[in-house]
């Protein structure tokens, strides 16, 4: 396989990853807020700042309100994250990768460009977002479910699932931070009540409502939620498991030359975060640092595998920064 | 006959379909009788259903402009163009013997020049070729074969004769959208193909792998293929990757590929450097190697020339066989037929005049008018001069250009070239069309059935590329005897 198509390739699992999770996210940040009464504040300004892009937000917006960060997360070209500008991206890696992938996966991704091109006034109102957020969600799925079923699984489909897990744990190491700074700023006892509320929405944004019942079996509490969405190996967004799964794929790659147990550090790092003893403060820098390990492994995936950029300035000009 | 057909007016041009007046050939007998069973709304539908399947399929060009690079929905008429089997087998023919000329003329060139040395043609004419190129003396291509894919334009005048208009044999685009128009038309129309016995398409990938292996330096088993792209910036980008793709060889861009120390081609994989052995290069001549030709080219691959000569990967196109593919040269085709194969031509050439001899030149200034203006080197339609639709200034903008550069242009008379029934709005009108074949030679000739109808959609317009606002039909190749 030619070290630039597994570059694309690998951008165009986290380029639709991170579709999927702005979707997921305001999904799920829409249905918090129906669930609090009015005058609880569990802003929208959050979802820029987890995504480190305030200042870009404020160049082009005045407030932060739902309508405005629900089109600068979705709809807005000028942010390079943005679910359109992700799905943007991804095509593009597609379409230069087209001979890899089978032309259904294609033709789904595409289908999904076309949708939300037609479709970018819908979001400002919250019953035509809710619409378009469950056709990317489920398009999304049906892509990843595409290429399990109809593809051979080779270093082609490893490349898929090493860029699609990185983006996963970083996203969901972001979502925990959403939870640490939206707790941080219900400062009142009433505001507290509503813990759970949010405890359990953080749990439907990474799919883990279900998988938590049955798990945990106890009611919603704060540290088991982080406990479990940190260190479980079996939850497919739970940080752990994805490191998981990015070992297993990195074991079946040729010349992995000294990551395996670089990865191996880095399980070893999550499963010794003791979210008892730390405070909220700490969670967040552990996050933090948690999300720079993350870069740092994309950095030596990229060494190691892919075209090194002495030659191939246009490839990376194409990827946006590593988010944060 | 069906309220769509109210507008249709055939005079004295050829209708591919038609006689004059309503009535069908008999090779289009079938189509009609079905097109006369469909409303207004019916057609429409099937319109429809076409835009969508390529906008889903993502079947696109893309157009240079000032606003940048816009990918865009390949234009497609849903009415396919038919030819009768009889008919296709004998151009078939005189397409194998055009293309086995032209590359003994090649391979001629750029070893003992005797067609220039017999006086068949001017010497001036190979040294002042911007295509010819002094770095491939003495090469020798497998099999002799310079040009393995070649693109001819082929025209119907009024009197139904199927000319040959011009021979692409640097990088000739198109066939993609060959193959891809014919899994719409299996969308849209099923029913049709039922009762219609046609010509399949689909082997060609297959050809063009089998071709490409057989022309590998080494005979390996299964040698590595790479078709090499300039990148997705480029119009043809798709084509590209729609052939890497159906033969399963890598889509590669320059940067992708070394020139080793031993002289020969790798890619960089993921598991470290893989030789190359055949190359499928989509990329001219000149960006091909920045150590010959053009310095600043970031397309190509360093040292490319040097493997090539030393016979360790096999490009095709071979570097230089354009100098075949100027409309200069293209004029003394007939005659190559004649020297190399002791054959008279099966296919016509349109009359050429040369501006580079005087006396003809002298005719075409004086009949500017009505002729039809091409400059030797270029492709995609570009800077011609169609005279009989050009205003007094044009016309005038020409005769200078034509005259301080007389080498660099040909004429032709300007043909009534053939119409087929176009979907425009919701009736069938005549427009222009074209056809492009492709022919492979390697160690075996192959032609595909049929090839890609260009139609030009704008009413009275002889233009059909793509880039200007040309579309293109499916082309069926109708065996009668087979009902």
């Amino acid at each position: 396989m030619l070290s630039r198509s597994a570059e694309r390739i690998y951008w165009l699992a986290r380029y639709l990853e991170r579709t999927e999770n702005a979707a997921r996210l305001i999904s799920v940040h829409m249905n918090l807020l129906m669930d609090l009464p009015k005058g609880v504040d569990m802003g929208w300004q959050q979802l820029i700042r987890i995504n480190s892009s305030e200042d870009l937000f404020f160049k082009h917006y005045k407030v932060a309100n739902e309508r405005n960060v629900a089109n600068f997360l979705l709809v807005d070209e000028k942010n390079p994250i943005s679910l359109y500008s992700s799905l943007i991206y991804a095509r593009e890696n597609m379409r230069t990768t087209r001979e890899l992938l089978p032309d259904e996966a294609w033709e789904q991704v595409n289908e999904m460009y076309l949708f939300v091109k037609s479709n970018l006034d819908s979001v400002n109102n919250r019953r035509g977002r809710v619409i378009f957020l469950k056709e990317i969600m489920e398009g999304c799925q049906h892509f990843t479910g595409l290429l399990s079923g109809y593809m051979s699984h080779n270093h082609a489909y490893r490349f898929i699932r090493l860029g699609r897990n990185i983006e996963r744990a970083d996203m969901s190491s972001r979502i925990l931070e959403l939870a640490m700074l939206l707790l941080g700023d219900s400062r009142s006892s009433e505001d507290r009540q509503y813990e759970s509320i949010l405890w359990r929405n953080i749990l439907q944004t990474l799919n883990a409502l279900l998988m938590y019942r049955q798990q945990v079996r106890s009611r919603v509490k704060g540290d088991d939620v982080l406990n479990f969405l940190l260190r479980d190996t079996a939850l497919p967004r739970a940080i752990a498991c994805c490191i998981s799964d990015i070992a297993g794929t990195i074991e079946k790659l040729p010349n992995n030359d000294g990551l395996p147990e670089k990865v191996a550090e880095l399980h070893k790092y999550v499963q010794n975060i003791d979210t008892d003893k730390t405070t909220q403060r700490q969670l967040r820098k552990i996050l933090d640092d948690l999300q720079s390990r993350l870069g740092s492994l994309h950095n030596d995936i990229s060494e190691n595998w892919f075209l090194v950029s002495e030659i191939a300035p246009s490839q990376s000009q194409e990827q946006t920064v590593e988010a944060g | 006959m069906s309220k769509i057909w109210e507008n249709y007016k055939i005079d004295a041009t050829y209708d591919e379909l038609m006689h004059s007046g309503i009535q069908p050939r008999p090779v289009g007998h079938s189509l009609c009788q079905y097109l006369n069973s469909l409303s207004e709304e019916d057609i429409k539908q099937r319109k429809t259903a076409a835009e969508l399947a390529i906008l889903e399929m993502g079947i696109s060009f893309t157009v240079y402009s000032d606003e940048g690079n816009i990918d865009r929905a390949w234009p497609f008429d849903i009415i396919p163009r038919i030819i009768d089997t009889q008919e296709w087998h004998a151009i078939e023919k005189g397409l194998k013997q055009r293309l086995k000329a032209l590359n003994c003329f090649i391979s001629d060139v750029y070893d003992q020049q005797l067609f220039i040395k017999d006086g068949k043609m001017p010497s001036e004419i190979i040294n002042s070729s911007k295509n010819f190129l002094p770095e491939c003396v003495g090469m020798k291509p497998r099999h002799n074969v310079w040009a393995n894919i070649c693109g001819s334009d082929l025209v119907r005048d009024e009197n139904g004769t199927m000319y040959v208009l011009e021979d692409n044999l640097r990088v000739p685009s198109g066939v993609s959208y060959m193959l891809e128009n014919r899994v719409i038309t299996k969308r849209i129309f099923p029913e049709l193909l039922e009762n219609i016995s046609i010509l399949p398409i689909d082997d060609y990938p297959a050809q063009l792998q089998d071709m490409l292996s057989s022309i590998a330096s080494e005979q390996s088993k299964s040698p590595q293929i790479v078709v090499l792209t300039p990148g997705i910036y480029n119009s043809a980008y798709f084509e590209h990757a729609y052939l890497a793709k159906q033969m399963g060889a890598q889509l590669v861009e320059g940067s992708d590929l070394i020139v080793d120390e031993d002289e020969c081609v790798y890619m960089r994989t993921i598991e470290g450097l893989q030789k190359v052995d055949v190359i499928y290069r989509r990329i001219d001549d000149d960006f091909l190697d920045p150590e010959v030709f053009n310095k600043d080219s970031t397309l190509g691959v360093p040292g490319l020339m040097r493997a090539w000569k030393a016979g360790n990967v096999a490009l095709a196109n071979a570097p230089g066989a354009g100098v075949a593919d100027d409309k200069v040269v293209y004029a003394y085709v007939p005659e190559m037929i004649r020297y190399y194969l002791n054959e008279e031509p099966l296919l016509p050439n349109v009359p050429t005049y040369l501006c580079s001899d005087p006396e003809q030149l002298a005719y075409v200034v004086e009949h500017l008018a009505e002729l039809v203006v091409k400059p030797a080197n270029e492709s995609g339609g570009y800077g011609m001069l169609v005279g009989p639709h050009a205003t007094a200034k044009e016309v005038a903008e020409f005769k200078k250009l034509v005259q301080k550069d007389p080498r660099n242009y040909i004429a032709q008379p300007t043909l009534s070239i053939s119409t087929s029934p176009t979907l425009c709005k919701d009736k069938l009108e005549p427009r222009h069309v074209d056809l492009r074949p492709f022919i492979l030679q390697g160690e075996d000739t192959f032609v595909t059935a049929g090839g890609l109808t260009r139609v030009a959609l704008v009413k009275g317009s002889l233009i059909v590329n793509s880039s200007q606002g040309g579309g293109s039909k499916d082309t069926w190749i109708i065996n009668l005897e087979d009902k």
